[in-house]
Parts: structure tokens; sequence; C-alpha cells
């Protein structure tokens, strides 16, 4: 939902970017359409939820594959749509960030700012959240084509939640 | 992003999501969003701030038991301590990503950018 021609947005990240990706997005988002929203409620309070939590930053750990970019510079009109899972406890010393739209420095130097999985693990001591997952997820944000991210790479993102009775999963992107 | 927390949130696991341009994630149809004015690269805040990324994350999180239904979304009260042109030029030094590349080579694709008839290769 686009706000009103001469409203202005209170949120408006936008002037983060450049000119040209502003008007890209906005374009975009003119033409979504977003149909039925599925929501599921929650089935129990916060504080004895599992969390998850799924970040775009393309975050992969370094005994893994990194995303590729490679294939990406072929043909900048693709980006990798498969996604790595990150066990809890890895930290910037594990992982390297392959998202070229995005600076990677600063998740390489403090990871919680994209995948906060220490922030999560505070707020479950403090009781506010359950135990955190024992896997949590990136996949890389730069898709045009979302037909395989949404085909294949979200639904085994899910069934490994399911695997791993997740209660509820936090998106963050990037 | 809005996508694959569809199709979560359709296999039985709540989601919510934090959003630097929830008018784009709204288009797409979310069940619960906090939107942030925050740089792209930094959602959760500045680095090696844990009170304020546990400040963020807690605020999105709060959305996951108040969302009576889709498309619940709040603005998130918290703001960037640099101006915008700060924020940009940190990562100033970047190459930029290919796309942008191949359209400075050539520049009339960007209409398929901008449509959204997305190529399946180079040119």
């Amino acid at each position: 939902m686009i706000a009103p021609s001469g409203e202005q947005m209170a949120i408006d990240s936008y002037r983060f970017l450049d000119f040209a990706s502003r008007q890209v997005m906005k374009a975009w988002a003119a033409r979504q359409e977003s149909g039925v929203i599925p929501f599921t409620p929650l089935a129990k309070p916060l504080s004895e939820c599992a969390l998850a939590l799924l970040s775009t930053a393309g975050v992969a750990r370094n005994d893994d594959l990194p995303f590729d970019q490679e294939g990406e510079r072929r043909n900048p009109w693709w980006g990798d749509p498969s996604f790595r899972a990150i066990p809890l406890g890895t930290t910037e010393k594990d992982v390297r960030l392959y998202h070229m739209h995005i600076d990677p420095r600063f998740g390489e130097s403090d990871l919680d700012v994209v995948l906060p999985m220490r922030r999560l693990t505070e707020l479950s001591r403090e009781g506010f959240v359950g135990p955190p997952a024992p896997t949590h997820y990136s996949v890389m944000g730069y898709i045009l084509d979302p037909t395989e991210l949404v085909e294949k790479t979200a639904p085994a993102i899910a069934e490994r939640m399911h695997a791993e009775r997740v209660d509820a999963a936090a998106l963050v992107p990037a | 992003m809005g996508l694959v927390q569809r199709v979560l949130e359709a296999s039985g696991i709540p989601t919510v999501t934090l959003s630097l341009i929830p008018d784009l994630t709204r288009a797409v149809g979310v069940p619960r969003i906090a939107g942030i004015s925050y740089p792209f690269g930094r959602p959760l805040g500045r680095l090696h701030d844990a009170d304020g990324q546990r400040a963020v994350l807690r605020a999105m999180l709060e959305l996951l038991p108040s969302a009576s239904g889709p498309d619940t979304y709040v603005e998130l009260p918290f703001t960037w301590p640099e101006s915008p042109a700060q924020a940009r030029n940190a990562s100033k030094d970047l190459p930029p990503p290919p796309i942008v590349e191949l359209l400075k080579r050539k520049p009339w694709l960007l209409a398929a950018l901008y449509s959204g008839r997305i190529p399946q290769s180079e040119s």
C-alpha cells in the first residue's frame, strides 16, 4: 500500500538510498497485489515460543558454500535464490556476507546488526521469549525473479523450522 | 522477503518482519511488519550497540502476540543518529553491484528493471 500522494510516510528509509534505487523500488511497490494475506496466530505466550531468525543479508558460514556471486556477475539480472543454515552460536568470525547490494562490512564486524542471535539469546534469558531455535537462516536479498525462492527455498526453510519445532520466526531485511 | 514470510506463515509458523521500506513490504502483503528508518546493511542498529539492537528486536517481536490479523503494521520509534548522507558515505568505497555496472553500459535496460519484466540473460 502506498501512502496517498502528499502524505509523508513516517518511516522512510528510502532516504538512505540513491535516487535511481528509490524510483525502482517505488515502481515495484505500486505494481504489487497482495491478495489474501496468510495469518497464523501465536499458539502460546511469547515467553514460551522457540524463535528462529531469517536474514536477507546473504550470510554464509566459512565452512559452507558461498552464495553464488560469480553467477550474478555473469548475469546481473540473476541472484542466488538458495538459503544457508546458520547454527546458533555462529559469530562474525565464522561467516561472510555475499550480498553485493549492501555493505557487507557491517554484518562482518557485528553479525547481530543483520542476524541478531546474541540479542535473541539475551531476550530469552530475560524471559521475554522462549529458547532460540538451534538453527537460523539466511537468503541473499537481491532476487528479481522470485520463482525458485518462493517455490523451493522458502518451503525448505519452513520444513526445517517445523522439524526443529520452531514456534515463530522473525525476519530481518538487509 | 515478504514473499518468504508469506510462505512461512501459510505453513503454520507465525512470523514478523522488520522492514526498511514498509510501503514495498506491505504492498507484497505480510501478516506482521515493523517499519524502521535505519540504513540498509544495519537494520538492527549501530555496530556493537547491544542495548540498541536488543530494543529493536524486542519491539519487532512484540508484534507476534499483539497482532490480531494480517497486515498489522507498527512504525518503530527509533531514529538513526546520522544523516542519510553520512550513513551512505560509510559505504562510498564499495564497488557498485553488477546490475548498476550493466545499466551504466546499457542505460536503456533500466526500463526492464523499472517495469519488472526481467530478462533471462545479461542483455
